[in-house]
């Protein structure tokens, strides 16, 4: 049921564009030696052979022996899902860690009713985004086909369900990588889990007017880089440059929206069981990846401010903060284009886990809070109780 | 210090783009940009970022600019980007009548979070659809004539306009900037306090704002 994969899928006009192991159309000229790959894929074949043996009797059938092993051997559970789910299992891990399958059990009806009998006023919007969410991705490449409908029934479920936060763009990339995993009512279920916080602190405020969630975790996302990389916090003040030009996608979208999916992949592992501070941590790891990078960038940009800044312009103060923006303009590219390797999940989530957040985000929060006025917090809370009631 | 050769220019110009959501900005930027059109592109989540460097009226200048999410709800990140930005390009759909309706939304957003004196350029795209209009150019014409906006139908697809637009803020921004580099360097040298030159307002697009003010 959790496998709505390209691979067996008999649906599938056979493409002449070639793909992915995800169903990604590929961009690049591959032109990799085909042995190369052929040798790496059968050791791995063999290791994945044995995860996948390890992981079924962790879960039990059907996820019976989950809970179970949960409460036993959190350790091995968290460990194991540091490495990555096994893809094949990747559906229903990620519905049992979420908290999603209690959701559904408990609200037998409720999406079919959702989808078939409610209106939402967010219809258009929906469609209008619907092609334009992964499009380069075959499941959801052709018109009204398969992928493009599931996307946007869970989209228009959701927004009914919570007519508050409605339907708001990036939601769409959420529901879309929940979609290449398992049905329509189980990622509507888990969408729910994540945004209403079935298991962690709910995420809907990254979608409610004025986008306060977001607002939070960019705000707890500067400070701590300030904290870890002070040299980079430095150069990027100095450069006016803030996390809201490069990261708030990070947060909307859980790296969803432009990161190898691969590595989406990993992440959104970890996210689904330890919650939203994997993203600060792979964050502030790739950052750190980056630094020397990133930090030769700005050192260019001190010369440039002492040769231009004599430049007249009258249009105002701010035209000469901007007569240096070559380095500038670097970084926001280097932001926005990290190098391969930085990507490599085995490389970047090692370095993510070694980051220590727990502590400073909670405090940051009550900081972040205290200067925003209490707002929401008990909200959110009282909305989890019913939740699991 | 290779990278020397790219910074030489003589004005950077700030430039936002904005309009409702599937409008054309981002492929209207990345035609700009680096002469590209995408058909299957992604809609922008939070705010994305381009440069390219041009003539205008012999100088070289680089146009920062600024590409917003274009739902409602995403204001609450994009509007900071308004501020410092010299111009703005005002998109809507020729094919849907709502993403017209809605510039005079856009024109307050743009009131209430940047510059007074910013110039605004006022773009109907998707020209390249007219079997599907909805909104005539001539709607368009004299919306923007009340409006004091400058007005282009352009087609990001087929490539019309789309620099033209560009071009003609920018030359608005460089015209209006010299004026005053020139009513500054005056200023100074008959009250020898050179630091107020970037107080001074200008007539010929103090205007525009203050028309829009009383719409609505």
């Amino acid at each position: 049921m959790d496998k709505k994969r390209i691979d067996d899928s008999d649906s599938v006009p056979v493409p002449s564009q070639k793909l992915d192991r995800f169903g990604f159309v590929k961009q690049e000229l591959n032109n990799s030696p085909e042995g190369v790959s052929k040798t790496r894929l059968a050791s791995e074949y063999v290791r994945e052979e044995r995860r996948v043996r390890k992981w079924r009797k962790m879960i039990g059938v059907g996820g019976s022996d989950w809970k179970h092993y949960v409460r036993r051997k959190p350790h091995v559970v968290k460990r194991r899902i540091r490495k990555g789910i096994p893809d094949c299992l990747r559906g229903l891990v990620w519905q049992l860690i979420s908290g999603s399958r209690d959701l559904l059990l408990m609200n037998p009806g409720v999406y079919e009713q959702l989808v078939i009998y409610e209106t939402s006023a967010s219809e258009l919007d929906i469609i209008r985004d619907i092609s334009r969410t992964f499009p380069s991705h075959v499941f959801f490449q052709q018109r009204h086909g398969p992928g493009q409908r599931s996307l946007y029934n869970v989209l228009k479920a959701y927004s009914v369900y919570d007519r508050e936060v409605g339907y708001v763009q990036g939601m769409g990339f959420l529901a879309g990588i929940l979609l290449l995993y398992m049905s329509e009512e189980d990622a509507f279920w888990l969408l729910v889990a994540l945004l209403k916080g079935a298991v962690h602190a709910p995420m809907e405020g990254l979608y409610l007017v004025g986008l306060p969630l977001v607002q939070q975790y960019l705000f707890q996302f500067d400070q701590l880089m300030k904290e870890h990389l002070p040299k980079l916090g430095e150069h990027f003040t100095q450069q006016m440059i803030n996390p809201s030009m490069y990261a708030s996608q990070w947060f909307i979208t859980v790296f969803s929206y432009s990161f190898p999916f691969h590595l989406a992949l990993r992440i959104w592992d970890v996210f689904l069981y330890e919650g939203v501070k994997i993203v600060f941590k792979v964050g502030l790891a790739l950052l750190k990846y980056c630094l020397d990078d990133l930090v030769s960038f700005s050192k260019i940009s001190t010369l440039f401010l002492i040769r231009l800044s004599g430049l007249c312009c009258a249009y105002g103060c701010y035209m000469f903060v901007y007569q240096t923006s070559l380095p500038f303009e670097k970084l926001i590219h280097a932001l926005r284009n990290f190098p391969e390797d930085a990507m490599d999940p085995d490389k970047l989530l090692p370095m993510a886990y070694s980051i220590k957040v727990s502590k400073r985000l909670e405090e940051l929060r009550q900081e972040y809070e205290r200067k925003n006025g209490e707002v929401a917090q008990s909200a959110d809370s009282s909305v989890k109780q019913k939740l699991l009631r | 210090m290779a990278n020397r050769v790219d910074h030489e220019y003589d004005y950077l110009f700030k430039i936002v783009l904005i309009g409702d959501s599937g409008v054309g900005k981002s492929n209207i930027l990345s035609r700009f940009t680096r002469n590209e059109f995408c058909l299957e592109s992604k809609s922008t989540i939070g705010v994305e970022f381009a440069t390219r460097t041009l003539q205008v009226e012999g100088k070289t200048v680089k146009a920062q600019i600024w590409d917003t999410a274009g739902q409602e709800r995403y204001r609450a990140i994009t509007s900071a980007y308004y501020r410092g930005a010299v111009g703005a390009l005002l998109v809507y759909d020729i094919t849907k009548s709502q993403t017209f309706d809605n510039v005079q939304r856009w024109l307050r957003e743009l009131r209430d979070h940047a510059d007074s004196n910013i110039v605004i350029m006022m773009a109907g795209n998707k020209s390249d659809l007219n079997h599907l209009r909805a909104v005539s150019e001539e709607d368009g014409h004299t919306f923007a004539e009340r409006e004091g906006l400058s007005f282009l139908e352009t087609s990001a697809l087929e490539a019309t306009n789309v620099e033209k637009a560009f071009q003609t803020i920018l030359a608005e921004i460089y015209n209006i900037i010299s004026k005053k580099a020139l009513a500054s360097q005056e200023a100074a040298a008959s009250t020898t306090i050179p630091g107020q030159g970037t107080t001074i307002n200008i007539d010929d697009s103090g205007n525009t704002n203050k028309r829009s003010c009383c719409s609505t």
